[in-house]
Order: structure tokens, then sequence, then C-alpha cells
């Protein structure tokens, strides 16, 4: 088998964990919110039932999550309740920080650099981060490609000018060092992706021709089918980060939520279809700064919150479990009184899924400090 | 118009040229071309006379004593035209017809309240119309940007935008009031910072933007209090809500002004803003609406009238009008922490990405003082320019991509008009999202940020770009801007490295391409390509990517 992959998928914005894994039948729960911010057991839009675990609470996922239903009962994949930082912030940037740099104790640089540093992948496109940004998670990483599609990483093709300008920028930055390490490896990826993407005959990129049909409607869609394409085109890929923004729900929750997680479920699908074979060697998290606050504000919305919830796609040992530890909402079981309390370090989950998925002996090396506590992703797998 | 020869006696002679540093030459840059590329969006043939002529300082004051209206520049936007088109189409109170047509930026200086009807959803609009105000305001910042005389003002109002980001797209009500906030941020740009505050947390865009015009008691929406106080003001770095669980724990708090904050101030921040709305003529309670001004309206039944606890500061219950909002304000904008973390986003624009703390400490000791002063944004700017520091730096910022084309069309000569906004998206594919970052961070601010291998990929396509015939934001073709008398290839190729740089390309720039330098181009086909060519190999350069 080829080399193993992890697809990092981050809700940036808080997503809703009660809403998506919601304890549909917990007093508590079922007095803190509205109808349109619950997800409910009867009526014509029941939550999708997930067998008793955890607690008796009646759990299920959001209507809008059919696809990830689909997938939790293939036993492809797994859901972690209660998970987060411990540290207890409810700042976007912070806890979006911490949780990428992946440290305790204060570790510098992003936890998917230090596996990068670890581990020294080769090929031409070891890491991808898709979009026009590098996540704080790969900060400072050697080699990694950002860009929205594949065709981005080439320089200017089909463009007469295009040996000027590269001949330009292999001369140098002179004073500027560290521009040009990522130039060389920018400039020889390029040459690559031309050899493999660039079709002489009609003078423009080949289109990528999935596998399987993925929404049309759903942000997430362009993004997965960009991994999808780096790993079928065998460049090496070992690590992708995917971003998938809005989920900071303050007002209007009820609309915004059903149409976030319908795209993340059927895009997510699609991609897993588009995949075939590949799926033997892919890992997918996905994961959010944090949950939200327990209680709705008066703009049909909910505040920033503490725990969230995590989900683990790919081969697994016993996948199609929810896991973790469930606090309960009464009052003295939430952080101050507010929030899901945080019983799953999120730590455990990307420890676990390194060791277990990615073969990494120490996963201590990208978590400094950590006492590993796995959940048993991976628990019968040799 | 110049011959050959007295075309390259001007530019070897140019007063700057003996100033500039040659590419791989470790020379200090002079202190005239740090100030060109660092305050304003680049350098051209004009400001380098005026900063020659001028000197330093007296260019400097000039600047900032510049105002936020120039006549030149209000009419280029009012002859300005973008480009309006949709399809035909219906909803349940009508239809509308089909519309492709030119329009001015009629809505960058309309009364707000002329802007509602944009927002009456009974009436059958297309989005395009209804988005209309925000488009305009993006169209103009590179217009501006390129042709503003009050350079200084307008890097300080982009640097304002992404302080106090609000991304124009997010919907309707965003865009339509919008190109007051944009407005209310250049008055305010070299201003009195707790005004240009006020001015934010007063602006229909920034409410919306950050869901605090539905905030009412009670829970109120803790969104725009949390940024607020971590993005506008104090910053995170003194978010202490993992360090202290009590709000009497907190340094300071005792003596009424904790040194920083917790979730607990948050909240009740949250409630002082409660009622902080925008006067669209929205549902307020039976038979009540807010006023239809197109500006900020406070709701009093929607304010949590109750007493309060802001950063160890006792606020009384049953405070007159919005005085609960606008006491946090004031203690947020005479901070310490406030003072030191605005100051050190300022250094870092204007200076690197690291300033010496030092430095921070002094300008926000400045910032502090003069907290009263109407020019205290521009004072800390001069103390910073004036500061050894400014002139020992060598340039380590790369542009970032809207600063990247901004300065290669000032460098160009090209002349900036609406009639199209590709510009936007071509830029929004390395990142730059003008006007629409979602996040409310705004831009990052660090090189590192931005010195990726898809930046550059894009930003040689930019300035491959930027001057082809379909791109339309750029009016006529750069071999308009050569001298008239037949050149070389090696002669243009002095002359748009003069342009871009100030110093000549190497004549065989385009050799690789197979161009001869000895060529002479007649056509005005083949000098434009042969000049895109130039400028984008010239702007790739890191004396032109980095400031």
């Amino acid at each position: 088998m080829a080399e193993p992959i992890l697809v990092v998928i981050f809700l940036r914005g808080g997503a809703d964990s009660l809403s998506l894994i919601a304890p549909t039948a917990d007093a508590d729960y079922l007095a803190a919110r509205p109808d349109t911010l619950r997800v409910l057991r009867d009526g014509d839009r029941p939550g999708l039932m997930l067998p008793p675990a955890l607690a008796d609470a009646d759990f299920r996922l959001h209507p809008a999550a059919a696809d990830l239903h689909d997938l939790f009962t293939a036993r492809d994949l797994s859901l972690v309740h209660a998970t987060g930082l411990r540290d207890v912030t409810r700042s976007h940037f912070d806890a979006e920080a911490r949780i990428e740099r992946g440290g305790a104790g204060g570790a510098a640089g992003g936890w998917l650099k230090r596996w990068v540093d670890a581990v020294r992948p080769g090929g031409p496109l070891p890491v991808l981060a898709v979009g026009a940004s590098l996540p704080e998670s790969l900060r400072g990483a050697r080699g990694a490609a950002v860009a929205p599609a594949l065709a981005d990483l080439m320089l200017g093709p089909g463009n007469y000018w295009a040996p000027v300008l590269r001949a330009r920028l292999a001369e140098g930055f002179g004073a500027h060092g560290p521009l040009q390490a990522t130039v060389a490896e920018m400039l020889a990826l390029s040459d690559l992706l031309q050899g493999r993407l660039w079709s002489g005959e009609t003078d423009r990129v080949r289109d990528y021709q999935p596998a399987a049909d993925y929404p049309g409607d759903s942000p997430l869609s362009q993004p997965l089918m960009t991994v999808a394409q780096a790993i079928k085109e065998g460049l090496g890929l070992r690590i992708a980060t995917v971003d998938y923004g809005g989920w900071d729900t303050h007002d209007n929750q009820a609309e915004q939520f059903e149409r976030l997680l319908g795209g993340l479920s059927r895009s997510l699908m699609a991609f897993w279809r588009d995949l075939g074979p590949h799926q033997q060697e892919v890992a997918v998290v996905v994961q959010s700064e944090f949950g939200r606050r327990l209680r709705s504000n008066d703009s049909g919305g909910t505040d920033h919150g503490r725990a969230g919830a995590m989900m683990v796609l790919g081969p697994q040992a016993r996948g199609g479990r929810l896991l973790g530890r469930w606090p309960g909402l009464a009052n003295h079981a939430l952080e101050e009184g507010a929030d899901l309390a945080v019983t799953t370090d999120y730590r455990d989950v990307l420890a676990e899924i390194l060791s277990g998925h990615m073969g990494l002996a120490d996963p201590g090396t990208v978590f400094p400090g950590l006492a590993p506590a796995p959940l048993g992703l991976y628990s019968n797998r040799t | 118009m110049l011959d050959r020869r007295a075309f390259l006696t001007a530019i070897l002679a140019g007063p700057v040229m003996a100033a500039l540093a040659r590419p791989g030459h470790a020379r200090a840059t002079p202190v005239e071309d740090l100030m060109l590329n660092r305050l304003t969006f680049g350098a051209t043939a004009a400001t380098r006379r005026d900063l020659a002529r001028l000197g330093p300082q007296a260019w400097l004051d000039a600047q900032l004593a510049l105002p936020a209206h120039d006549p030149a520049l209000d009419a280029r936007l009012a002859a300005a035209r973008l480009r309006i088109a949709y399809e035909a189409g219906d909803i349940d109170t009508g239809r509308w017809d089909a519309v492709d047509e030119l329009r001015p930026l009629s809505a960058l200086t309309a009364d707000p309240a002329s802007l509602l009807p944009l927002l009456d959803w009974s009436q059958a609009m297309d989005y395009a119309e209804r988005s209309r105000p925000g488009e305009e305001v993006i169209a103009a910042s590179l217009i501006r940007a390129v042709h503003a005389p009050a350079q200084l003002r307008e890097v300080m109002t982009q640097f304002w935008h992404d302080h106090f980001n609000v991304h124009a797209r997010k919907d309707e009500y965003v865009s339509v009031f919008f190109p007051a906030y944009d407005a209310g941020l250049r008055q305010h740009a070299l201003g009195n910072f707790r005004a240009l505050l006020g001015h934010v947390a007063t602006s229909p865009s920034m409410l919306v933007y950050l869901t605090n015009d539905e905030s009412r008691a009670s829970p109120a929406n803790e969104n725009f209090a949390r940024e607020l106080l971590e993005l506008h003001t104090l910053g995170a770095g003194v978010y202490w809500n993992d360090r202290y669980r009590d709000w009497r724990d907190v340094p300071g708090a005792g003596d009424g002004l904790a040194q920083g904050y917790i979730d607990d101030d948050v909240w009740e921040v949250a409630r002082c803003f409660t009622g902080w709305t925008v006067g669209d003529g929205r549902w307020v309670a039976e038979g009540r609406t807010t006023p239809r001004t197109g500006r900020f309206a406070y709701v009093e039944s929607w304010h949590d009238p109750y007493q309060k606890r802001v950063l160890g500061r006792e606020f009384p219950a049953h405070a007159a009008p919005m005085a609960d909002g606008n006491a946090v304000l004031d203690m947020l904008a005479t901070h310490p922490a406030t003072a030191r973390f605005v100051c050190g986003k300022i250094a870092r624009r204007l200076l690197q990405d690291d300033p010496d703390p030092a430095l921070v400490g002094r300008l926000a000791d400045l910032f502090l003082a003069q907290s009263g002063a109407a020019d205290q944004i521009a004072q800390v700017i001069r103390a910073l320019v004036a500061d050894p520091a400014f002139a020992a730096t060598p340039p380590s910022k790369l542009r970032r991509p809207f600063e990247f084309l901004a300065a290669l069309l000032r460098a160009t000569g090209a002349e900036v008009a609406a009639p199209d906004i590709g510009w936007h998206w071509q830029l929004s594919r390395a990142g730059w999202m003008q006007h629409c970052y979602p996040p409310p961070t705004g831009h990052p601010d660090r090189t590192e940020d931005w010195a990726t291998g898809v930046v550059l990929l894009r930003l040689a396509e930019v300035a491959l770009d930027a001057h082809e015939p379909w791109a339309e934001w750029v009016q006529g073709r750069l071999s308009d801007h050569l001298p008239e008398a037949p050149l070389s290839v090696r002669d243009m190729a002095a002359h748009w490295g003069q342009a871009l740089v100030g110093v000549p390309l190497d004549g065989n720039v385009l050799a690789v391409a197979g161009v001869d330098p000895d060529w002479v181009p007649e056509t005005a086909e083949d000098r434009a390509g042969i000049s895109a060519a130039m400028v984008a190999a010239a702007a790739l350069g890191p004396e032109f990517l980095f400031r």
C-alpha cells in the first residue's frame, strides 16, 4: 500500500457540536434552546439515530448529515463528543492558534509542521494546504505548498513570457534568503505539474475528472477535489489541510448550520467515493476551534462555547462508534455554568491518528508532554 | 520629447538614481526610498521629485496635512464608471429587466438614507443592485491607492480597514452601509483613536458584520464585544482567561482598571452594547421601528439597564442612553494595552514585522499622552518615522498583493478607472480579498504569511496581466508611457527598470524568450508586449517586492 495520508478539515468559526451530535432527549438541552436551534426526535425532520452510547440521551446526527450517517453506519466514520482544548479560551484567534500549535506548554510551530520535521516526507508534493494561505498548523513546514487547485501551482501556464519570469525567480532574492528555498521548490513543482496537467493540444490545463459527483453548491467540494486529484496523481501527498469557514453562527443559526453541515456531509461523501481504492490510504479528521454556548442568545444564534466534536473518517479497527465521555448539560456539569465541558483532549484524537494511521512511532515528538490516552480508534489494528 | 540619448542621460542622471541600491549590493537604502515605499502605495516619478524637492520632513508634514478629500481625486472618482450586469428575474412582488450598463460610483457620496430602498425586500430587484454600494467602494479603493495625492492617508485607511475588518460582501446590509464606513475610516485615519473607535462602534456595517445590530437583553450577543476587546483595542495578548478565574485576581482590577481581560469582561461589555443597532426602519416592538436614517440607532428597550463591571470598574444601573457603551470605548481607547497593541501594529505595518519593543513602548507612551489630541495617530506616525530605527531598518516586508498591484500601476504611470474589478478576483487567488476578508482579524501582516510559492505565482500573473487589453481597469497600454522615440529592447529595459526600481534592467532580460536586446520593435503591440514582460520581470525582483 502507498504511504498513509492525513486530511485535516478545520471548521473555522466554532461549529455547534450540540447541533451536530445532539443529545435530543436531554432535559437540559430541551430547556436551553428553542426548537429551531435543536435537533428533534420526531416531526418532519427528526435527527438521524445513533446507537446508544455515552449516555442515555438519544444522541442523533443533525438531519442535514445524511451522508455522514451513511458513512457512520458503514463503519468508516467515528464521532468523538466533548473534545477540545484543556485551556479555557473562547476567542477564535486564541483557540485556533492553540489547537493548531498543538502544544501544552507553548510548543513552538504547528503540530503538522512538527510531523513534517519528524518524518521528512519526500516526493514533489508532500504537504498541500488547500486555499490561499498556510494554516497555523503548518507554519514553518518545509515543502508545504499552498494553492486552491493544482493548476494554481504552475507558473503562467501557456504564457509566452513565463520563461522570462522563471529565469528571474530562479536568480534568487538577494538578502531575502527565506524566499529562496520556497521559490526553488515552487519552480520544480511547477515544471512537474506542467508536464502532467498541461495539454499542448488544447493549450490549457486538463480538467480533473472525478469518479464521483461533488455537490456544486458546497464550498468544500472544490478543495476536496483538489486533494483527491493530488492523491490520484501520485505526487507523494502525505498531509492536506482544508479550511471550511462560516461556522460562527451568532445569529440565524438554524438556516446557516443546515447549509454548512449539508455541504460538509455531501462533499465528504463525494470525496470518499471519488477516492475509490485510495480510501485505504486516507484518514480524514474534522475539527473546529470550539463548540457553542448551550443556551442560545436572543439573535437566533449561539455564542462561543467550549467543547466541540471531532470526526474521523477512514479505515479503522472499529469505526462507526460514538466515542468520548459525556459530561452532561446539568448546570453543575457545564464549564462556568455555560458550556459543554471538555472531557477529551483534542490531541488524544490527533495523536492516535498519527500512531494508528500514519505509523508515527512516537507521537510525543508532535505533541510534547502529552500523556497518551487513546480512544481505541485503531485498537484492533496490527 | 526626448531623443534616445537625452532619454538615457535623463534617467542616468536622475537625482534619485545615485541613491538607489543596485541589485545584489548591500548598500543601505536611502531614507527617501524607505519613506516612499512604506508611507505610500509605491514610488512614482512625481513623488520621487516631490520628496527630493521638499526633503523628508517637509514631505511628511505635507502628507500628514492633506485632507480626506482632494478635488482632482474626487473628480476622477466622479468620472469613473463601474459595470453592472444581471439577467431579468422576478419574485412574488414583481419582476425586473436585464441590465448591462456602465454606472457612476454614486453610492460613495450618497446620503445613507437614500440607499435604504436597496434593503426593501418588497421591491423586486437583483442582488447586484442591493450589493452595489460595497462594490463601488472596492472599485474606488484601487483608484485611490494609485491616484490619491494623500498617499499616507490611503495607506492608513487600508490599515484601519484591516484592523477594524468588515467583510463588505457578507450580506446586503453590510454592503449598503459600507461607503459610510469607508469614508469614516478615511476621515479619522490620521486623527484621534477614540473618535475613530467611536465611528467604528456606531457604523451600521460593523454592527451588522459582527451581529451586534440584533443584540438585546438578554442574553446579549457577545460577537462584537469580543472582537472589540481582542482585535480592535486591548489585543489577544492580554486575554488572560486561562490564567484567572475570578475578576478580582486580574492585576489592576482591584484598582479599577484591569491590565488584561477574561470572559466575564467580554460578557459585561456585550451587555453594555445591547441596543446599539441600525436606523433602517427595523422592527423594535409592536408599533415601533428604528428611524430610517441609514445611520446608527440606539434602542433603549433593547438595552440591558442593570449594573455591570468591566475591567474591574463598576458601571451603575440605569445609565443614560449609550453611556455604558461610550464609557467602555473611553476606557479601551486610553488603556495601556490598547496603546501597545495598536502602536505595535502600526509599527509592523510601516516598518517591520517585529519592531523593537522599546520603540513600540515609546510610541505607546506618546499614544497615551496624546489621547485627547485631534492628530494623535499622525503624531505616532511622525514619531515612528523620526525614530532612528526607521532609516536604519532595511526593507524586509513583502508587498502584499493589493500593495503590489497598486505599486506596479503607480510605477508604470497607469491610469486606473473602474469599468471592471477583475483585479479583485485576481488578488483573491493570492489570498488578498480587498474589503472582503471574511474573518474579523483582517489580512495578516507578516511577511511569512505571504512569502509562499503560490502568492509569488499569483503576483507574477498579476504583473503580466495588469496591462493586458482585457484588464479593463487599466486605461491605455504600457507602450503609451514610453518615450515616443524609436527604442531598442535595451532602451526599454532601461526605462522600465528605472520606473519600477530606480535602476535600469539588464538589456538581456528577455533573452531567454529569444528577444534580441538590439531589436527595435516598431508596432505598438510589440512595444506593449515587450514592456509587459519587462515590467513583470522587474516587479518580481527583490528591490520591488520588498519595502
